[in-house]
């Protein structure tokens, strides 16, 4: 049974698309290898598996770990959920969707469904395309920051939730949560990766 | 701590009042209580014991769900605080709740708030600079508002005084437009700003770059430990290493055995007695039962923050103040200062790839003015002048969303430091303008019932040619000590955003056209100071707070003395 099929047409007959996480466990039975092993508590399924693939890709597990070994993917689940308002949530969803429509028109099927070769080849076309973020001042950005777009914005999620997660943060980088002293000028040799704090 | 007045009833006759705990307040405190004056601080939020009361100081960002971001609720309770950039959820406890505390603007305006024990002094940038006459006679030389009722003698001892208790760490330059403090060994620049420096002081004769003056102790002090360079001071400082009420003043205060702190006490009003020609007492509402309830004293200090008393003030209306106390002059509310901001240049370094730095340092640089300082360095453009602050630092994994990259390499790429950055933004004096001003709106009162301020205040074309100069030298001097990519800005953002709000009840000579006289005195009503942001007559363009701690422990001291002398 073609999943996403059945995801939409469970969806409507439940009249809800908010019961599609709770039906998940059911529809995961009758999938032959289920890509997902956890349950969004915002995000679609289909869209769930399409932020998967796309920190994965971003972040790949090397001799570190991957973006998918931190979690970063329910990271940005619970941000669409308890960090992005309502306007942010719907603007999101809706490039989602796009991006995917664009994925689909140019490479026959949907992001997460993409070999690797052919998820690189998209990805590059939407870093050339993609807006970039304004610098920035004490944390706030300099000039008027103009939307960047899913694809961008999305990487920065990953960024985000993957060099701020525990593993990476205490054992990656560089963890010194009392440094006692500042010393200006130092060999980098001496340190190594950056300060994770 | 402190002796805390929960049963309103036990007592409600002090020697002195304190309205406020934050940076003025908080001296207030401590001087009135160790001139022996049994004082009451009243503070309208909760009480926030040092150490005790900071829950986040050691959080590191996977601690906390969004990693110390605010989500939709968060933000709506601090919309004003997170227009300025700096709430998330380390320290959104600090910031008052925007909500609950409404204010109109008749223009846009920014009015940061700490509603806590401790104010906004848990939260201030920390910079400390002495003013100079240079400022203190600015306003008589170029005929913009009035002239300061006094001059940097008169304040100069009390500027070391406050330095030696409250810690200020800093390089001293001999710079007559800015003079030395009283210093704590300066902090480190790091190699690149090293070098930066004297590529700017080679390029630009008269212009310099030091580091940063702060209220940062570099060495224990008082039994404070020094600073462990965590960076993570808005949360509270668990070593007490920075200037905040809570960690410094009020302990002093509380020490004496003089000092009450009423929490949840909201002023509504200062109680004039006409007989008398004095004010008696305060009133207040207690922001938990909504109960009036007044308490007497012989002098009152207004330290609630500059907008603060004024409101109180402006609410304080009497037969003999029929347009709020002391307000004959017509001036209280009007005047009211900020500092331009948040405008500059910043860029990348070549070089210096294999050097990096320890410790996460809670200060940058600073350029003192060098326009309009002398005959030599005056412009036609502008009066008054511009100061920079900024800083330089290696870049890290956050470059990354911009990079046209992802995959393996780049996610290894990003564990090492990225290219240095340096960046420098200027904060520019504001001159003092009858018509930015504050009211009180009556139509519009908070849940208390309050009447809440109108603000309608703007930068005008002095402020916006000084902005012109600060952006075009800022990206100059970049580009001379060699830095690239250069970007330079001007975010044109409204007044507020500095966090600098002054002026509204001036000092001033001549009571027709102020508020204050030169020890901060209300002038027709002389047992009521103001030593907050309020009293301000002119607003230079270094941080003002430093001159706050000395004009109030200066007004306190006289306070103090006139009481003897049976003045007061």
């Amino acid at each position: 049974m073609d999943r996403r099929a059945a995801l939409k047409k469970t969806a409507m007959a439940a009249g809800s698309a908010a019961l599609v996480p709770s039906l998940f466990s059911l529809l995961q039975s009758c999938q032959k290898k289920p890509r997902l092993s956890w349950e969004p508590i915002f995000l679609t399924v289909n869209q769930a598996e399409l932020i998967s693939t796309l920190v994965d890709t971003v972040l790949p597990k090397t001799e570190t770990p991957g973006a998918l070994d931190m979690k970063v993917d329910l990271f940005i689940d619970v941000v669409f959920a308890k960090l992005f308002n309502k306007t942010a949530q719907q603007t999101m969803i809706a490039q989602m969707e796009q991006f995917n429509t664009t994925c689909e028109e140019k490479f026959g099927s949907i992001f997460s469904e993409l070999s690797v070769q052919d998820r690189e080849e998209f990805l590059k076309e939407e870093e050339s395309k993609s807006g970039k973020y304004n610098g920035k001042v004490w944390g706030t950005a300099v000039g008027e920051q103009k939307p960047v777009g899913f694809y961008r914005t999305i990487k920065s999620l990953a960024l985000w939730g993957y060099f701020s997660s525990e593993e990476i943060g205490k054992n990656v980088l560089n963890y010194d949560p009392v440094p006692g002293e500042y010393l200006g000028c130092i060999p980098l040799s001496d340190v190594g990766n950056t300060w994770s704090l | 701590m402190a002796n805390y007045n929960i049963d309103a009833k036990k007592n409600m006759t002090y020697d002195a009042i304190v309205i406020g705990s934050g940076i003025s307040g908080g001296w207030a405190a401590k001087e009135l209580c160790e001139g022996g004056l049994k004082t009451l601080v009243l503070e309208r939020g909760r009480i926030v014991e040092h150490v005790v009361d900071y829950p986040t100081m050691n959080k590191d960002p996977w601690d906390l769900e969004l990693r110390g971001a605010l989500g939709p609720e968060d933000l709506k309770k601090h919309a004003i605080g997170a227009r300025a950039g700096f709430v998330g959820a380390n320290n959104e406890h600090f910031y008052a709740n925007d909500e609950e505390n409404p204010y109109t603007e008749v223009k846009p305006f920014l009015w940061v708030r700490g509603h806590q024990m401790g104010g906004r002094s848990l939260l201030w940038g920390k910079q400390c600079y002495r003013w100079s006459d240079l400022d203190f006679e600015a306003n008589a030389k170029d005929g913009h508002g009035v002239d300061w009722p006094l001059r940097y003698k008169d304040v100069e001892s009390w500027y070391t005084y406050v330095e030696k208790f409250a810690g200020i760490s800093g390089q001293a330059l001999g710079l007559p437009q800015l003079p030395d403090s009283h210093f704590l060994p300066p902090m480190e620049l790091n190699c690149v700003e090293k070098d930066i420096k004297s590529r700017i002081e080679k390029e630009f004769p008269g212009r310099v770059m030091t580091i940063g003056r702060v209220a940062h102790l570099t060495e224990p002090l008082n039994g404070r430990g020094q600073c462990q360079f965590r960076n993570r001071c808005d949360r509270g400082c668990p070593f007490g290493a920075y200037f905040s009420s809570n960690a410094v003043t009020l302990p002093a205060a509380n020490a004496t055995g003089n000092l009450t702190i009423r929490p949840y006490s909201i002023v509504n009003s200062i109680i004039y007695d006409e007989k008398k020609g004095k004010a008696t007492g305060v009133r207040i509402i207690d922001a938990e039962t909504n109960e009036y309830i007044e308490f007497y004293a012989k002098i009152i200090f207004c330290n609630a923050s500059s907008l603060s008393t004024t409101q109180i003030l402006l609410n304080s209306t009497s037969d003999r103040f029929e347009n709020g106390l002391g307000n004959d002059s017509g001036e209280l509310g009007h005047n009211l200062m900020d500092h331009t901001y948040r405008v500059g240049a910043m860029g990348k370094l070549e070089g210096y790839e294999d050097k990096y730095y320890k410790g996460r340092r809670p200060n940058g640089i600073y350029i003192p003015r060098y326009v309009n300082i002398d005959e030599k360095t005056k412009t036609d453009k502008f009066v008054r002048g511009f100061g920079y602050q900024g800083g330089g630092g290696r870049g890290n994994w956050s470059a990354g969303a911009n990079q046209e990259q992802f995959g393996a390499e780049f996610k290894d790429s990003l564990m090492k430091p990225g290219p240095w950055e340096f960046f420098i933004t200027g904060f520019a004096e504001c001159l003092p303008y009858h018509e930015n001003k504050v009211t009180l709106d009556k139509e519009n009162v908070d849940k208390w019932g309050q009447p809440t301020l109108a603000i309608d205040c703007e930068f005008k074309e002095n402020e916006k040619a000084i902005n012109r100069q600060i952006k075009s030298d800022a990206v100059e001097m970049l580009e001379k000590a060699g830095v690239k990519d250069i970007v330079g800005f001007d975010n044109e953002h409204e007044p507020g955003y500095g966090i600098h709000e002054m002026g509204t009840a001036r000092m001033g000579r001549d009571p027709r056209t102020s508020v204050l006289n030169g020890t901060n005195q209300i002038h027709a009503a002389k047992n009521v100071f103001v030593t907050d942001g309020a009293c301000m007559t002119s607003s230079s363009c270094v941080n003002p707070s430093l001159t706050y701690m000395a004009l109030t422990a200066r007004a306190a001291n006289h306070a103090i003395s006139e009481l003897k002398k049976k003045n007061l």
